[in-house]
Order: C-alpha cells, then sequence, then structure tokens
C-alpha cells in the first residue's frame, strides 16, 4: 500500500519536476520577516529584488524568473523549515533566497543537498552558516567582517579599556569573539563583556555595569530594530555619554532606519559597516533613485535592500550559468570568483567561503541638510574576506 | 416487593468499542485524505498535528479542569527540548524519542500542576505565566544544553520500523503523527468519559458541591496535569523530530497564548473542539500568509474578533447543535 503510494507519488513528482523546464518559469522563494518588529528589514528583501528586477527585466536566457515570498516572522526555526520545506516541494522553487535571523538559517540548511537548491543567504550573519551545506552563498556580511576593523579602529583611537554589549545569540557571540581577539592582539584590555538576552528591553542595569568597570569605550552589536533604540537611550540616560564613554558599534545599532527614532544623541558614534545610504557613488545612486521607485520611503533604505539587490544578481547569474536547469553544484561554482561593482562599492564572492568579500567603512552619525545620516570617514577597510572563515 | 428498573441505554452498548472504531475510521479518512489530496503541504500538515497535541492537551486542564493557564508551552517545548537533546546525544530510534517526550512531558506536568492546581483565579493565572517564562528563560540560559537563542538543529531521527526515514516531503514524520493523534485522541476520550474525568469534570462545575461529596480535588487536578504534559511531550517530541529543529518559540509566551486563542475558538471542554480549533486556526493562518505575506496578521485579528462576537463558546457548540437537529430529524422521518 504504502509502496505503491510512494511510487504513484514519485512519478506524480517526476511529472511535476519535469514541469517547470519546459514551462520555463525558475521560482525563487525568498523568506523574510514580512511582519512583525522587523517588517521593514523584510520589506528591503523584496524591494531590493523589485529594484533589480526593474532595472534588469525578469528575463534571463529565455527563462523567466518568478519570485515567492513567504514570511518567517521572527527567530522561529521550525516554521522557517516548514516554509522551506512547502517551497521546495509544493512551489517547485530551484532557488531559496533571503533569511533574516540565524537559527532560520541554520534549520533550512539540511534541506538543501537532498533538495538541490541553493540558498542565497541575504542576511542571517553568523560566520558559520555557510559551513552547513555547500549550497550557500551569502550576499550580506558577517559579524566579524565588520567587527575586526571596529576593533582596529578602537586601537588607533586610542581606546584603552573597552566593554563589549552583545545580544545573546549567534552573531552577538561572534562580534564578541571577534572584537576581543583583534583588540586584545593589538594590545587593549577588555574590562567587562556582558551578552544581553534577546528580548531585554531595559538596559540601565548594563550601563551601570560598564559604569562600574571603568571602560573608556563600549563596543556593542544587537540587531537593527526595536532592541537598539532602547539601547541607546539607556546609554543616554545614565550619563555614559555626558562622561565621554564613547559607543563603537558595527553599522546595526545605528541603521538609518532607526537613526530618527534614536535622535540627536546619537550624533558622533563611530561605526563600522559594509554600506551606508550615503555612499557616495554614481551606483549607489542610481541603486537609491530605482528603491524609491519600488516604493521605498525616505528613511527606508537599509542593509538588507543591498544584499537582496545583490543577491538577486548572483541568482540572475546562476540561473544563466545552468541555463536553467535544477544543477546546484554548477549553479555555486560559476558564481565563486564573481566579482562586480555593487553600490556599496567592488565586492567579489570568495572562492573558498562562499562568502562576500566587500569594503568596510568606518562611519560617524552626522546631521546633513537637518537628516541624521551615517557618515563615511573616509577610512576603509578595503576587500575584508569573513575574517572568522578565511583564516581556517 | 419492587422491581428496580434501569432504562437501558441502548446506544454504544451492543457493540463493544463501536464508537472507538468509528472514530478511528473517521480518522483513518482524514488521514489518507490530507495524504492524497495534499501531497505537497504535508509539511505544514505534520506542524498542525503537532499543535493540534498541545492544543488536546490544553483542554484537558483549562476545559476539562477549569486551569487557566498562559504557560502550557512550557510542557511542550521543555519535551521538545528533552527529545532535541537526547537526539543530539545519540538516540535516534523514533519510538524511543517518543517515550522521551511522553515522560518528559509528563515529569513537567506534574511538576507545574503540582504548583498551578494549588491556586485559583488571578494568582493561578500569574503562576502558570511564571512557570511558562522561567522554562523559556532556562531555555535560553542553558546553552549547553538548548543551544540558547540559536536552538538545537540538525537533528536526525532514525527510520521508522528501520524503514521509513524523515525526508523532506514529510511523508514518514506524517503518517507517524497522524497514528500517535488518532491514539492518543481514542484514549483521551477514554479518560475523559471515565469516572475520574467525569469527577474532574464535576469538580470544574462546582468545587463546593464535589468537596462535600468527599472528592479530594487536588490530586486529581495533579494527575489531569501529568496526563496533559504527557500529551503535550508527545507533540513536541514528533515536531522536534519532523522538523529537526527545537527553537526557543516553542517554548515562547507566543505559543501558549496561541494555542489559548486556539481552544477556545474550537470549544473547550470537548476533545472534537481543540481539535477542531487548532485546524481551523492554523487553516486559516497558514492560507492567509501564504496569500499576503505581509499583512496576513490583520487578517487573523479580525477572524478572532469575529469568533469572540458570533460564537463566543467556540465554534463546536452551534456544530454540535447542528448534528443534534439533524439526527433528531432523522429519527422523526
Amino acid at each position: 500500500m504504502t509502496k505503491m503510494s510512494r511510487s504513484i507519488l514519485s512519478l506524480a513528482m517526476m511529472a511535476a519536476m519535469a514541469g517547470p523546464a519546459s514551462a520555463d518559469v525558475i521560482k525563487v522563494g525568498v523568506i523574510g520577516t514580512f511582519s512583525g518588529p522587523y517588517a521593514l528589514f523584510g520589506k528591503n528583501f523584496k524591494m531590493g529584488i523589485d529594484t533589480w528586477v526593474a532595472q534588469n527585466g525578469n528575463k534571463v536566457g529565455g527563462h523567466t524568473v518568478e519570485f515567492v515570498y513567504k514570511d518567517e516572522e521572527g527567530p522561529n526555526p521550525a516554521k522557517s523549515k516548514a516554509l522551506a520545506q512547502e517551497l521546495i516541494v509544493k512551489d517547485k522553487v530551484q532557488y531559496l533566497a533571503g533569511i533574516y535571523f540565524t537559527p532560520n538559517a541554520m534549520a533550512v540548511a539540511p534541506l538543501l543537498e537532498e533538495s538541490k537548491t541553493p540558498l542565497i543567504v541575504m542576511n542571517a550573519a553568523t560566520s558559520s552558516i555557510v559551513e552547513k551545506s555547500p549550497y550557500i552563498v551569502r550576499t550580506s556580511f558577517t559579524m566579524w567582517q565588520n567587527t575586526v576593523p571596529a576593533a582596529k579602529t578602537a586601537i588607533k583611537n586610542g581606546a584603552k579599556k573597552v566593554a563589549i554589549a552583545v545580544s545573546d545569540y549567534g552573531p552577538g557571540i561572534d562580534a564578541e569573539a571577534a572584537f576581543k581577539k583583534t583588540f586584545e592582539a593589538e594590545g587593549g584590555a577588555v574590562v567587562e563583556a556582558i551578552r544581553i538576552p534577546l528580548n531585554t528591553t531595559d538596559f540601565s542595569p548594563i550601563m551601570q555595569k560598564i559604569q562600574a568597570a571603568g571602560a573608556d569605550t563600549i563596543f556593542c552589536f544587537l540587531p537593527s530594530g526595536p532592541p537598539t533604540i532602547g539601547f541607546f537611550k539607556a546609554y543616554v540616560d545614565n550619563g555614559l555619554k555626558a562622561a565621554g564613554v564613547k559607543l563603537m558599534s558595527t553599522g546595526d545599532i545605528v541603521t538609518e532606519i532607526d537613526l530618527p527614532s534614536i535622535g540627536d544623541s546619537s550624533l558622533g558614534v563611530l561605526s563600522t559597516y559594509h554600506y551606508a545610504v550615503s555612499h557616495q557613488s554614481p551606483e549607489n545612486k542610481s541603486f537609491l533613485e530605482a528603491m524609491a521607485k519600488v516604493g521605498a520611503g525616505p528613511d527606508e533604505v537599509a542593509m538588507t535592500g543591498i544584499a537582496a539587490y545583490d543577491g538577486a544578481r548572483v541568482i540572475y547569474k546562476m540561473i544563466e550559468a545552468t541555463n536553467g536547469q535544477r544543477d546546484p553544484a554548477k549553479a555555486v561554482d560559476s558564481v565563486k570568483g564573481m566579482n562586480w561593482v555593487s553600490p556599496r562599492g567592488t565586492v567579489s564572492i570568495d572562492p573558498e567561503t562562499r562568502h562576500i568579500r566587500q569594503n568596510v567603512y568606518l562611519r560617524v552619525v552626522e546631521k546633513v541638510d537637518g537628516k541624521l545620516v551615517n557618515k563615511e570617514t573616509g577610512a576603509v577597510f578595503s576587500d575584508q574576506p569573513d575574517w572568522a572563515l578565511s583564516k581556517r | 416487593m419492587t422491581e428496580l428498573v434501569l432504562p437501558h441505554h441502548a446506544a454504544g452498548r451492543r457493540i463493544p468499542l463501536i464508537g472507538e472504531a468509528a472514530i478511528a475510521l473517521a480518522f483513518a479518512a482524514a488521514g489518507a485524505l490530507g495524504y492524497f489530496l495534499f501531497p505537497d503541504d504535508l509539511a505544514f500538515l505534520t506542524r498542525l498535528i503537532g499543535i493540534a497535541f498541545l492544543v488536546l492537551s490544553l483542554d484537558l486542564v483549562t476545559g476539562y479542569c477549569g486551569i487557566a493557564t498562559l504557560g502550557h508551552a512550557a510542557l511542550f517545548g521543555g519535551a521538545a527540548y528533552a527529545v532535541g537533546a537526547a537526539c543530539i546525544r545519540g538516540i535516534s530510534d523514533p519510538f524511543a524519542l517518543l517515550a522521551i517526550g511522553l515522560c518528559s512531558g509528563a515529569v513537567l506536568g506534574l511538576v507545574s500542576g503540582a504548583l498551578i492546581s494549588r491556586f485559583r483565579g488571578l494568582p493561578q493565572l500569574v503562576l502558570s505565566i511564571a512557570i511558562g517564562q522561567l522554562v523559556a528563560g532556562l531555555a535560553n540560559k542553558l546553552q549547553w544544553l538548548t543551544g540558547g537563542s540559536d536552538g538545537l538543529s540538525g537533528l536526525e531521527p532514525g527510520k521508522v520500523f528501520g524503514v521509513f526515514g524523515f525526508d523532506m516531503y514529510s511523508r514518514t514524520a506524517f503518517l507517524l503523527s497522524f497514528t500517535v493523534l488518532a491514539i492518543t485522541f481514542l484514549l483521551l476520550r477514554r479518560v475523559v468519559n471515565s469516572p475520574f474525568g467525569l469527577m474532574c469534570r464535576g469538580i470544574k462545575d462546582d468545587s463546593l458541591r464535589a468537596r462535600m461529596m468527599g472528592a479530594s480535588i487536588y490530586p486529581r487536578f495533579v494527575i489531569m496535569y501529568g496526563i496533559a504534559g504527557a500529551v503535550a511531550g508527545l507533540g513536541g517530541a514528533l515536531t522536534a523530530m519532523s522538523t529537526g529543529v527545537v527553537g526557543l518559540d516553542s517554548v515562547s509566551f507566543e505559543r501558549s497564548a496561541e494555542v489559548l486563542v486556539m481552544l477556545v475558538l474550537g470549544g473547550a471542554g470537548h476533545l472534537w473542539g481543540a481539535l477542531i480549533g487548532s485546524v481551523i486556526f492554523m487553516l486559516f493562518e497558514h492560507i492567509v500568509a501564504a496569500a499576503n505575506p505581509f499583512h496576513w496578521m490583520t487578517l487573523v485579528g479580525l477572524l478572532l474578533i469575529l469568533i469572540v462576537v458570533f460564537a463566543p463558546r467556540g465554534l463546536i457548540g452551534p456544530l454540535t447543535a447542528l448534528c443534534a437537529r439533524l439526527f433528531s430529524r432523522e429519527k422523526k422521518t
């Protein structure tokens, strides 16, 4: 009974799988945070992809590309895995993309080899994700990539005693490790390392701890979104800013989306990041104009938009290389070493790690025409690899 | 000498177990329907079944004993973590994992039941939330065991009977979950209709009267909580095995609140109500979220308001009334 039903099923499936090749629509499943507190970052996935499609059309070598969106909601690995399964089995997608949270990416990874589906990660920033499957390529960033330059900057600016405060999950722990290793190797001292639970809303006790430790600089990482605003408020309210304790971070706590709600107290904060909306280049200018055309309001462009835009470019290249056939190994091989000029600067896919190599910029929060922006200071750490993966 | 004439209730007594057989048949039909009509949706259906266990479990304590709780996911998630940790440490037989889920759920149920059923009303509700938060906090903190906020991933349970592996299409997971659900449902029916189950219901309706009759309340509630824990544990185990991941969402407050909503939607105090509630809520959420991944939450909120306004006692009320009317009409004609 089960055997028969299985064979019938597999027949049906073969028929179905043969379907898309002749129908010639190549589907890409995008899993992102489209509702809830992280909705704007999910919206950036969609806008980034829409921008790429608007500029380059929805056809690659005669194949029509179609994007299917699913809502990952929040850090919910079981749901993300079920969504990925649904996209693969029901929607018959040839590529998966997106994914905001690390645990969700970890949950999806085991499906890729069995289903022969490449995954283009457009946010989740824990280094080890790309090691979970040979079919994962990442176009966003990693904590190591953005943090090592931060530690170097701290040394250069004369920081002696640093307190590290990070969110207690994968990327946060990565950031802590990266900063500590680089900073101590260059002779600095880490006087306090705090891991903050993800759903913390009151950051005052943390600020008091930092104050007690006598740090001259705070390095922090929190996932962009509501928590960063609370963190900032506590930093100012507890008098650390007034006392001259410097705040440094990766760009995540001063995303352009959050800056208006943080307000003027963010002025002067240093951050190292792979993309600033204010980046001066013709590519970025036309990217921002195109983003506005697909519905990005002012202050709505975030790093997930650029990762999705470049991710779509990678997917197009994969489709072109495989001529629309399901061949994940060939698809992934075709983008290894691929390089191009992105709106964020020159980037390339590291052939060894399948992670994006890119410039990391030192920026400072400034007011330009009455609007808070991350202004690049001119200090550029060029062609940064993912330090955690490349050293091995 | 007077003769005591007992009214003879023929229904269901003539052929033993006919009720059970009918239900088993209905389950088999529903399962086959799901399996053959929606072969592409089995991952979702399996997830639904996992949640249905939790709603059934909640029904046992809330619907049958009147214990208000907003921390029920602790039992489900606690068991899921136990199964996940065991699986990572090399126990891969699915039935062994199910047993682990069942036992850890039951233990968690007994412990939290022993605490929660000491109180009534608001303190009880607060205590249930506290226990839920405690378990959630532990799951986040005990990183060596639970993986913290990254959760446990890459669980690979062995093959069922050594033949059917858990694959991408969730066929094995679906059939296994469904079978376990059917068996659990039949057993629970026995439990709630047993003298023990009836007494629980009696206590819920009028605890003073029950106490006057000499019934001791506390041990009964604790035992019911233990049974509920075992049921929730099964759900947690099945979910962990079929998805291969256990995350903080499985012990979250949102999960507890969501299943309470499902129970109210279906109708508390009926096993069928719990099933109907979970199926309808999950289906609605699934369809709406697929149709519009950006604004689906608003529509789910709207559904809840409509249900509370038009069927405050759950969908099972109007449904049973309809059934009763249909059957009585049949008898008349």
